[in-house]
């Protein structure tokens, strides 16, 4: 037996680690969330025959609604600086290996290449609700470049997708958090959390049933990766397998991890199941307006995709906080 | 450039918390935070016990993985070798906290990050840290490892040394020499 008392502790570090919070949750949802639309609305978008380019952007809101909630997410880490007045030094220097710094510069290169995108797919009779001259003659010159920057967007998304997993798996101290694995989990379910909220706010019936299609693989992809990001850890060394008990543990301390386990495994094979039912529905195409049942599915199947994605990033970002790898 | 190190004669503490103490009055640590720490480790079954009084502290690794997590170089090696925080630069993203792997950082009310410096600001005036000069065992020996002169030098060559979490590959510059008790970190 061994019993360990200790003089001169810190209540963030112990008895175990109290530092990032929900703040940090909402910006990675929101990052995340953000990405995954941007990938889908490119993809939507480069869909369309090459000529002629005016006109043709399909998806022209969800740029839009990508901007807003990134800029929302960004708020978040920024509310959980301590001195948040000194941020001016990240922008002074660029620490390769720092995450932190990755995220510092790359936030908002996204929000800028978003930006243009916004203003290369409004449709020409919307361009005067931009009210500025300057926006509008912008959004006129950026219309033939809509592909290279939805292309652009695409990659944008891609990286934000990723970093979000990397500024985790990036720090070796934290054995639930530091493997390969977990950043690609991230990409996928953000691309599948941005595929739903396309599913939500999408007016076009075409465009509805083909992110609920991508979804479908999205979701099969990402519960695929969460049981591989569990076996991974189970088969690794003692720190790493101590990581993942509080995700099968069903003390006091631990049952909200479990519960949260069971309710991803859950809501995503229910998407899934609520999905593959409108594919089969709609097997020989869509020839009429969806019904309001219709639609109240696919909205529902993917909101339940987008409380698994946020409840996904809750427990990992608050059970990996719990193991260490120093034994104390 | 000296290369400092603290060596840590597991043995020679006697839990009297000094060290503890004296850091906080010297470098005006706020209440309720600490920069440096004494484990006392209990192992066996009664009657048969042993016991491991142990201190730690920020290892200024020579791989610290604070420094690549800090996103403004606020966290950076000094000239010395030590790794040292710069108040001015930090921002507070935590990131350093969660990088290090001893836990030996904590968040300062005024919102920086913050954590043992070997007492540079002595160091510059040709002194000890304070725990070192306080240390009522002499458990705490600090000095310059590139001086083959040195105590530190001298008893790292007399005696097996350890240093925390070996195998996370930081190097750390905090080494504990156990001339008998084998206790595990």
């Amino acid at each position: 037996m061994t019993e360990i008392t200790i003089t001169g502790l810190n209540a963030i570090t112990h008895p175990y680690l109290e530092v990032w919070d929900w703040r940090i949750v909402i910006y990675l949802f929101l990052g995340g969330l953000s990405a995954g639309m941007l990938v889908m609305c490119s993809i939507a978008n480069l869909r369309i025959p090459k000529q002629p380019v005016e006109e043709l952007a399909q998806c022209v809101r969800a740029p839009l609604i990508a901007f807003i909630i990134l800029a929302i997410g960004a708020q978040f880490i920024i509310l959980d600086l301590g001195k948040p007045q000194s941020l001016i030094w990240g922008y002074l220097t660029f620490q390769p290996l720092s995450l932190m710094s990755w995220g510092t510069w790359g936030v908002p290169a996204v929000l800028f290449a978003n930006a243009l995108y916004i203003l290369a797919v409004i449709p020409k009779a919307d361009r005067p609700k931009l009210r500025f001259p300057i926006l509008i003659n912008l959004s006129e010159k950026l219309a033939p470049w809509m592909r290279p920057i939805a292309k652009l967007n695409f990659a944008m998304g891609i990286f934000l997708g990723i970093y979000t997993g990397v500024l985790l798996s990036s720090f070796a101290a934290i054995p639930l958090w530091n493997n390969a694995t977990l950043p690609i989990l991230f990409l996928v379910s953000a691309l599948s959390s941005g595929a739903a909220m396309i599913v939500i706010i999408a007016k076009n019936n075409d465009i509805k049933f083909l992110f609920t299609k991508i979804d479908i693989w999205l979701i099969v992809a990402e519960l695929v990766i969460i049981l591989l990001f569990f076996y991974g850890l189970y088969t690794s060394t003692a720190p790493y397998k101590n990581a993942i008990a509080p995700f099968f543990s069903l003390s006091d301390e631990h049952f909200i991890f479990a519960i949260a386990l069971i309710v991803i495994f859950l809501v995503l094979p229910l998407a899934l199941r609520i999905k593959l039912g409108e594919l089969k529905e709609f097997e020989g195409g869509i020839h009429t307006e969806f019904t309001k049942s219709q639609i109240f599915r696919m909205n529902f199947a993917a909101s339940l995709v987008l409380v698994g994605t946020l409840i996904l990033r809750a427990a990992i970002v608050y059970a990996g906080q719990l193991t260490k790898l120093s034994p104390y | 450039m000296p290369k400092y190190v603290m060596v840590i004669d597991v043995e020679k503490c006697i839990g009297c918390m000094a060290c503890v103490i004296a850091c906080k009055k010297e470098n005006n640590v706020p209440e309720e935070y600490f920069r440096t720490r004494v484990v006392e480790e209990v192992r066996g079954e009664f009657p048969n016990l042993r016991m491991e009084l142990r201190s730690e502290l920020c290892n200024h690794c020579e791989n610290a993985p604070c420094i690549d997590a800090c996103p403004t170089m606020a966290s950076h090696r000094a000239k010395d070798g030590t790794v040292q925080i710069d108040r001015k630069k930090c921002i507070g993203c935590k990131a350093c906290i969660l990088a290090c792997p001893y836990d030996a950082r904590y968040s300062h009310p005024k919102g920086f990050a913050d954590k043992c410096t070997f007492c540079d600001h002595r160091l510059k005036e040709g002194k000890k840290p304070a725990c070192v000069e306080t240390c009522l065992g002499k458990s705490r020996i600090f000095g310059d490892l590139d001086d083959p002169n040195s105590e530190v030098a001298d008893l790292l060559r007399k005696y097996d040394s350890s240093v925390r979490l070996e195998f996370a590959g930081t190097r750390p510059r905090v080494f504990y020499i156990k001339k008998k008790f084998a206790g595990g970190m």
